[in-house]
C-alpha cells in the first residue's frame, strides 16, 4: 500500500491528535446519548464531532474516513432533528461506524493507508437515510421496533454477501442515493470531495479489518494546560534567581569571605530554597505527565454496554472518581488489566437476571468503577453486586486442572483461595467463549499490575459479590525509596512494595526444605538473604540481630534481609542502559545525595525467581 | 568503522589521516578512534553491581548519568592491578550506548594515516579475543595495537548483558 502522501506532516499530526480525542470522547458520549435520547447540546456536540473528522478527513484526502462519517453524519442529522428517535439498534450501527472510523484512523497513523471493507457497514446505515425508516419510526410506538428492525437488517446480508469486490467499481452504486438523500436531509456546508475523489482509488483487495483501534490511545504528543506551563515558567525563573546568588556566594567564598559571620547562615537559607524551588518544580513537571483516569474509564461504557447484550445481562455501570490523575506511563498500563476484571465481573460475578431475581436481588446489577488517592498511590477498585468467589468450586477447579494438590488445597486459607484465580491456566469454565475461558485474563491483570509495582487485593464474599482493588504508584520515574545497608552496600527498595519492617533476632529464623522462613504473626514469610543473592562480601562481624524488610508484588509476600535500615528517601530512576537492563532482582539505579549510585532492588523480580 | 574515520588528505600517497586516543594497559599501548572517545575521567566511586560478568566493574554517575565501567584488564585477561594516580576512565561511545573503560593511562592523541594499519600478527597479547583488535600500526619506537569497540563484546556477551 502506498505510504500516506500528506504534504504537511505537520497538519497530518494535527488532525490525528484532534481526531483521536473526538472520537475517544465520541464513543462515551454515544453511550450517554443512549441513555439520555433527548439531550440536544449532547446530540449537537456528537454532530459536530463526526463532521469535524469528516471535514478534515476529506481536506486531507482519505477517502474511506470520508465516506464513513458522511454517512454516519447523515442518520446522526435525522436523530438531531427529530425524524428518527435513538434506538439501540441504530446505536448499535452507528458504535460500529465509529469503530470503523478508528480503524481507518490507526491505518493512518500507522503511516499506511490499507484498502478496508467499508461497504458492509455503510450499507447498515442507509436504510435510516430512507424516507420509509422515518416513517416506520413515526408509527405509534410497539410497531415502531419490528418494522423498523427488519428494514435495518434487510440489506445488510446483500452487503455482506457481496465478494469483497474492488471499490472503484462500486463507488457509483452508492454515490447517487446518498446524493440524493442529502440535499433534504442535511444542509451540510461541506463539499462533498468523496464522490469525486472516489474513482482515483487504485484497485486493491480489502484487508480484513485485524486493527481494533485500541492503539489510539497512546500518543506521542502533549497537551498541556497553559496555567501549568505558566507555572513552570515562574519556577524557573525562581531557580535562576537562586543560581545567581549561589554564583555570587561563591565568589565571596573565593574571596575569602568565608569566615563573616553571616555567611553560614547565608549559604543555608539558599539550601533552602534551592531545595524548596527544586521540589516545586518537580512537582510541577510531574503534574505535566499526569492525566486524569479518564482517559482508561470512559473505554468502559461501551465495552460494558456491548457485553452486557452479548452475554443477556442487566448492568449499571457506575464510575466514580475519573478526574483522579496519574502518569501517563501509568495510564497506558492499567487499561488491560481493568478491562480483563471488568470482563470476569461481567462475565462470572454478575448473574442474569432470572437468576438475580431468584435469589432476591434487584434484576438490575451494578458494576462499581472507582479511582481515589491515598498518599502517594491511587487505588482503584471494581466491585459488582453479583454472586462472589465461590472457593470450594475455585479449589475443585485447580485440582482438576492440576495446577494444585489435594493437601495444597487443603491448607490454604480463604485468601490463599481467592490467589488461585491468578494463576496462568485457570478457569471456572469448561469451554472457552469469545469473552472468557481460557485462562489468561486473571493472569495478565496479576503480570501488568506487578510491572506497575502494584498490588491487588481480593474482597469477596458467596452471594454478596467481589470486589478487586489495585494499589498502583502515582508514577513510575520518581519513587519513594527506602534505603537498606546489605554489608556496606546501600540498596534502594521501592517503598510501595514495602509493607513493613521489623528487627529480629536471626535465631528465630526457621529452616523448611532448605528455605529459610519466618513465623510473622499467622503468615510464614519465605526470606531472602540480599547479602546471598546479590554476592556482598561479608564486612561485619556477625550479628544475631538485623532487619527484615517484608515486601509484596501482587499477591506474593517475601522478607528481604538486610543488616541496617538507612532511611527514606525520594528518588529518581535511572536506567541501567541496554548492558546491563536485565540483571536478576535489580529494577534500575539511582543517585543519592551524595552522587553515589545506588541500585534499586526489584521485589516482583526476586519473588517471581524465588518461586 | 571506515566512514567514522576523519576523511582528511595529507597528501596523495598515504591515504587519509586518523586521529587515534592511545592509552596504556599492562605493557602495551592501544588506540582507539578519537571520535568513540566521549571523555576521559578519574575514577570515580564505583557501585559494584551483582550478578554481571567478571569485568564488570559496576555503575558510575556520570553527570547524572548512570553508566557502567568495564575493567579492560579483566576483559582481556591480564593481572588485575591497584588503582593509581594515572588510571582512568575513558567513557566511549559503544554501539551508541555510553560505556566507561578502566585503563592504566591514557597518554596522547596521535595522528596516522590511514596506510600505516597493518593486519594484526596471529598472536598480539595474553587473551585480547583477535575480533576486535582492527590492526596494529607500527611506527619507528612504538607499536600500538587499533582496537575496534563494536567487536569488544562477542555475541553471547551481548545476549547476557540484554537478557536471555
Amino acid at each position: 500500500m502506498p505510504p500516506i502522501d500528506c504534504e504537511d506532516q505537520e497538519l497530518l499530526e494535527g488532525f490525528l491528535t484532534e481526531t483521536t480525542e473526538l472520537i475517544e470522547k465520541l464513543d462515551d458520549d454515544l453511550i450517554t446519548l443512549e441513555k439520555s435520547s433527548d439531550d440536544t447540546d449532547l446530540m449537537n456536540r456528537i454532530f459536530r464531532s463526526i463532521h469535524t473528522i469528516k471535514g478534515a478527513s476529506s481536506f486531507l484526502g482519505f477517502d474511506l474516513l470520508v465516506k464513513v462519517t458522511h454517512k454516519t453524519e447523515d442518520v446522526l442529522n435525522r436523530l438531531r432533528k427529530g425524524e428518527l428517535v435513538v434506538t439501540p439498534e441504530i446505536m448499535d450501527v452507528i458504535l460500529e461506524a465509529t469503530d470503523l472510523v478508528k480503524v481507518l484512523v490507526s491505518d493512518i497513523k500507522a503511516g499506511e493507508i490499507q484498502e478496508r471493507e467499508i461497504d458492509g457497514t455503510i450499507a447498515k446505515l442507509l436504510p435510516f437515510l430512507s424516507d420509509s425508516a422515518a416513517a416506520a419510526q413515526k408509527a405509534p410506538e410497539p410497531a415502531a421496533a419490528p418494522v423498523q428492525a427488519p428494514a435495518a437488517e434487510a440489506p445488510a446480508p446483500a452487503a455482506a454477501e457481496q465478494p469483497p469486490v474492488l471499490s472503484a467499481p462500486e463507488t457509483p452504486v452508492d454515490a447517487p442515493p446518498a446524493a440524493a438523500v442529502v440535499p433534504p436531509a442535511a444542509p451540510v456546508p461541506a463539499p462533498k470531495p468523496a464522490s469525486e475523489a472516489a474513482p482515483k482509488k487504485t484497485p486493491a483487495p480489502p484487508k480484513p479489518a485485524d486493527g481494533k483501534g485500541d492503539d489510539l490511545s497512546d500518543s506521542s504528543t502533549v497537551r498541556v494546560d497553559v496555567k501549568r506551563l505558566d507555572d513552570l515558567m515562574n519556577q524557573v525563573g525562581e531557580l535562576v534567581l537562586e543560581r545567581n546568588r549561589m554564583i555570587q556566594i561563591n565568589q565571596d567564598l573565593q574571596q575569602g569571605e568565608a569566615n563573616r559571620p553571616d555567611f553560614q547562615e547565608e549559604f543555608g537559607k539558599l539550601t533552602k530554597r534551592m531545595s524548596f524551588v527544586t521540589s516545586e518544580l518537580q512537582m510541577q513537571v510531574l503534574k505535566m505527565r499526569m492525566i486524569p483516569v479518564e482517559k482508561v474509564f470512559k473505554k468502559f461504557p461501551r465495552i460494558v454496554r456491548s457485553m452486557s447484550r452479548d452475554l443477556g445481562k442487566e448492568v449499571d455501570l457506575q464510575i466514580f472518581g475519573e478526574e483522579t490523575e496519574l502518569d501517563r506511563s501509568v495510564v497506558d498500563e492499567i487499561g488491560d488489566p481493568l478491562i480483563h476484571l471488568i470482563r470476569n465481573a461481567m462475565d462470572h460475578g454478575l448473574e442474569s437476571p432470572d437468576e438475580r431475581i431468584a435469589a432476591g436481588k434487584s434484576r438490575v446489577g451494578t458494576l462499581v468503577l472507582a479511582a481515589v488517592h491515598e498518599g502517594n498511590q491511587i487505588i482503584i477498585s471494581i466491585k459488582d453486586d453479583g454472586r462472589g468467589i465461590d472457593t470450594d468450586r475455585v479449589g475443585r477447579k485447580a485440582i482438576e486442572k492440576g495446577l494444585i494438590s489435594e493437601e495444597q488445597l487443603a491448607a490454604m486459607s480463604q485468601r490463599e483461595m481467592f490467589d488461585l484465580i491468578f494463576l496462568p491456566g485457570f478457569s471456572t469454565k469448561d469451554k472457552a467463549t469469545d469473552l472468557s475461558g481460557r485462562g489468561v485474563g486473571m493472569d495478565v491483570v496479576k503480570t501488568n499490575i506487578k510491572k506497575l509495582n502494584g498490588l491487588i487485593e481480593i474482597k469477596s464474599e458467596k452471594g454478596q459479590g467481589s470486589e478487586f482493588i489495585l494499589r498502583l504508584p502515582l508514577t513510575l520515574a520518581i519513587i519513594q525509596s527506602l534505603l537498606v545497608e546489605v554489608e556496606g552496600e546501600v540498596y534502594s527498595i521501592p517503598l510501595s512494595s514495602v509493607l513493613e519492617t521489623i528487627r529480629v533476632d536471626q535465631r528465630k529464623f526457621h529452616m523448611i526444605g532448605g528455605q529459610e522462613v519466618l513465623k510473622l504473626r499467622d503468615m510464614v514469610l519465605p526470606l531472602v538473604r540480599l547479602q546471598k543473592v546479590f554476592n556482598v562480601q561479608q564486612r561485619y562481624e556477625r550479628d544475631d540481630f538485623c532487619y527484615v524488610v517484608v515486601v509484596g508484588a501482587a499477591d506474593k509476600r517475601m522478607g528481604l534481609v538486610v543488616t541496617r535500615l538507612v532511611g527514606q528517601q525520594e528518588v529518581a530512576i535511572k536506567s541501567l542502559g541496554n548492558y546491563l537492563a536485565n540483571i536478576p532482582g535489580i529494577a534500575g539505579s539511582t543517585i543519592l545525595g551524595d552522587g553515589r549510585v545506588t541500585l534499586i532492588v526489584d521485589p516482583v523480580g526476586m519473588i517471581e525467581g524465588n518461586e | 568503522m571506515q566512514d567514522a574515520l576523519v576523511p582528511m588528505k595529507i597528501d596523495d600517497t598515504h591515504g587519509e589521516l586518523i586521529q587515534l586516543v592511545s592509552f596504556n594497559l599492562d605493557q602495551e599501548e592501544y588506540g582507539v578512534d578519537v571520535l568513540k572517545v566521549r571523555e576521559i575521567i578519574r575514577m570515580p566511586i564505583v557501585t559494584r553491581v551483582p550478578n554481571t560478568p567478571h569485568y564488570v566493574e559496576g555503575v558510575i554517575n556520570l553527570r547524572g548519568k548512570v553508566i557502567p565501567i568495564i575493567s579492560m584488564r579483566k576483559k582481556f585477561g591480564l593481572m588485575e592491578a591497584e588503582n593509581d594516580k594515572q588510571t582512568r576512565i575513558m567513557v566511549m561511545d559503544v554501539e551508541g550506548e555510553l560505556m566507561g573503560f578502566i585503563v592504566d593511562a591514557v597518554s596522547e592523541v596521535i595522528r596516522i594515516s590511514g596506510s600505516e594499519i597493518q593486519p594484526s600478527p596471529a598472536v598480539v597479547s595474553g587473551g585480547i579475543d583477535q575480533e576486535c583488535i582492527a590492526g596494529v600500526i607500527n611506527q619507528a619506537e612504538r607499536l600500538l595495537v587499533l582496537l575496534k569497540l563494536e567487536m569488544m563484546f562477542s555475541r553471547d556477551e551481548k545476549r547476557f548483558f540484554s537478557g536471555m
